[in-house]
């Protein structure tokens, strides 16, 4: 069962990606703010990170670096209501790129490929 | 004694005195006069002159003397009248010539009246001119104007229209300008061209005029070692006379005038009256010269205005357009999170619910809701970054095949054909691929949700001057004129293309790159779009272009 770290400053956000994935078959984790995923991300293992960009007055491409640089074995999705950053140098980083939408359904298959792609073990 | 002349009567009749001519009858009675004027030249009288010498009279040693100082007095007299009558005639001319060249500024009609006095028998009475301009630089001395017969056969042709017309001077000036100016300078091309020389050559005598500011008579030209035989080669004339034209300090240009038919000697009265009539001459071409210039640089501000006035009205309206795409922006974004939320809900709800359960329903139209709001979000943020467009070269061609592919699903599942009908050999549009490619999507989309089930949309592309052209149409139900504009609007709510927005983010798109949206209704029905994406990279007017 892959373990997923969705890290979103908004805990219906939170709530609503832990009973999806969930029910995809993922084990889930939340965080609401950087400094608490950079935590969790020390303390447990991962398969994947579902990190938005906007976070509060964090920047989840600051967030990305930092995992980037220090696990650059762990994927990253970027899940953002901001489509423009897919043209920013450091999103590129990220394995995955989706435009938040009520249809969860690109999420979970971006989720998908990216664990399929980097050979981690499928929910 | 019977003397032969009349002088010793009173009073004569007309058939006593030879010399008096019609219009001198007044003589006949006045005896003095007719002594002084007539009896002192008439033969007759020098016989009873002779006459009287015979007889012994005392006063007949002395007469003789009198009548030749008479004579002398005379013709001094009338050598001053002459004097004074070339005089008069000369200022009244200045002053003509000065009265049109104070009033006017067009530099062709000011030359126009100078080369004709110097060259009409009323003016100078010279028989050619030609007139030298510095050009505005100030390195060069060139030919402008030639005026007068090339042949002796053209100058017999001239004269003879000159003495038919009797126009006056002024009128003679406003022929030239009018019917010959044009002609004249062609006729003297080669001339006007050998004619110019650099002022950097301050021995070349047309320079050195200038340089001295005083007329230079030449003569002997041929083998003067003063003058360039290259000059006189082209002159083609043994003496000519050059005219410095000198308006304060600057120099204006020369004038070479010449007697090549008549061969008549320049007089020190030629060189002294056209050297009186240069200064006048070079301050109204000076003048001339400047307002021509003046309404250069007057023309080019009024374009610089009209063009800033234009950047200005293109700032405002990029000023609005760039708020209206900032606040919608916003807005989008701070919906989309929300929205997020109550659609995903809703979904993890209704994949719960049981088939039966009379909240499904309910549940599915926030689904819906949702997911047509995402729709109209994704619209409103294309709408924003339509704002920054990248352009490049593209192929058109391949871009709508691309869309055209894209939407097969769309117009499979409404059973609508579309004829792509690509246009050959087309050049490469300068566009922004995903902006324009969204802009045909939109406009494919919502003709196809206007189409019956079953309807045809066809697709042309083509090559018109300086544009990719492609055109869109569709049978669907007609927008009308006022429609036509809503739809372009930002935020319409007309329904018949989509969802209100679509076309207005195209419009928005194609104006920022400087494209071309045309929506027509055809008389048969539908809706026609034209698109026009320029082949050339133009300017970009909206300063650095950055990435959507």
């Amino acid at each position: 069962m892959a373990r997923l770290l969705v890290v979103d400053d908004e805990s219906s956000i939170r709530l609503l990606y832990s009973q999806e994935l969930a029910d995809e078959g993922y084990e889930v984790v939340t965080a609401a703010t950087a400094a608490e995923a950079v935590e969790q991300i020390g303390t447990q293992d991962f398969d994947l990170i579902v990190l938005d960009i906007k976070l509060k007055n964090e920047s989840g491409l600051d967030l990305l670096q930092k995992i980037v640089k220090e696990r650059h074995n762990l994927p990253v999705v970027l899940c953002t209501a901001f489509s423009c950053f897919k043209d920013d140098f450091s999103a590129w980083l990220a394995d995955g790129y989706v435009v938040k939408s009520s249809d969860l359904t690109e999420l979970k298959e971006e989720i998908k490929r990216v664990i399929a792609k980097k050979g981690a073990k499928p929910a | 004694m019977d003397w032969e002349c009349c002088w010793g009567k009173e009073n004569i009749r007309p058939d006593e005195c030879q010399q008096i001519s019609e219009g001198e009858e007044v003589l006949y009675t006045s005896r003095g006069r007719r002594i002084l004027e007539k009896c002192v030249e008439c033969p007759l009288f020098r016989n009873d002159l002779r006459k009287s010498g015979e007889i012994d009279s005392p006063l007949a040693a002395i007469v003789p003397f009198l009548v030749e100082g008479v004579l002398e007095q005379r013709g001094k007299l009338q050598s001053m009248v002459g004097f004074l009558d070339s005089k008069d005639r000369e200022i009244k001319f200045l002053h003509e010539i000065s009265l049109v060249l104070q009033t006017s500024v067009d530099l062709d009609e000011v030359l126009s009246v100078v080369m004709t006095a110097i060259t009409a028998g009323k003016g100078f009475g010279m028989n050619r001119a030609f007139l030298l301009l510095t050009g505005k630089e100030r390195k060069l001395l060139q030919g402008y104007l030639g005026v007068g017969p090339r042949s002796l056969d053209e100058a017999w042709q001239i004269w003879g229209e000159i003495n038919r017309d009797d126009f006056t001077l002024k009128e003679m000036a406003k022929n030239f300008y009018q019917t010959k100016f044009n002609s004249e300078k062609v006729k003297f091309h080669d001339i006007l061209e050998r004619l110019t020389v650099p002022l950097a050559e301050q021995n070349h005598v047309l320079v050195r005029a200038l340089r001295e500011r005083k007329p230079i008579l030449v003569e002997n030209a041929f083998n003067n070692p003063d003058v360039d035989p290259s000059l006189a080669r082209t002159l083609d004339v043994d003496s000519f006379l050059i005219t410095p034209l000198i308006s304060r300090n600057r120099r204006i240009g020369v004038i070479i005038s010449d007697n090549c038919i008549t061969r008549r000697p320049i007089t020190p009265q030629d060189v002294q009256s056209l050297e009186t009539f240069a200064f006048p001459v070079a301050f109204a071409i000076e003048r001339a010269s400047l307002y021509e210039r003046l309404q250069e640089e007057l023309l080019k501000v009024t374009a610089a205005n009209v063009k800033l006035k234009e950047q200005q009205e293109l700032i405002v309206k990029m000023e609005r357009m760039a708020l209206v795409g900032k606040i919608t922006s916003n807005i989008a974004h701070s919906i989309r999170n929300p929205l997020m939320i109550i659609g995903g809900f809703a979904r993890t709800l209704l994949k719960g619910a049981a088939e039966n359960d009379p909240k499904r329903g309910y549940l599915e139209s926030i689904v819906r809701e949702a997911r047509q709001l995402d729709g109209v979000l994704e619209e409103v943020l294309n709408y924003s970054d339509s704002l920054y467009p990248t352009l490049d070269s593209w192929d058109v061609n391949q871009l709508l095949s691309a869309v055209c592919r894209e939407l097969d699903g769309k117009f499979a599942e409404r059973r609508v054909g579309c004829r792509l009908r690509l246009g050959v050999d087309l050049p490469q549009a300068h566009i922004d691929y995903k902006q324009v490619a969204y802009c045909l999507r939109s406009i494919l989309a919502g003709m196809v949700d206007s189409l019956a089930d079953g309807g045809e949309i066809r697709v042309v592309s083509r090559h018109e001057a300086e544009w990719v052209v492609i055109a869109v149409e569709g049978a669907g139900k007609p927008t009308g004129v006022g429609g036509l504009e809503s739809v372009t609007s930002p935020f319409a709510s007309a329904r018949e293309m989509g969802d209100g927005l679509g076309l207005a983010v195209c419009r928005t798109i194609m104006e920022k790159h400087g494209n071309i949206l045309e929506i027509e209704n055809p008389p048969e029905g539908g809706m026609r779009c034209i698109l026009k994406l320029p082949i050339q990279k133009k300017e970009d007017v909206y300063g650095t272009v950055t990435g959507g």
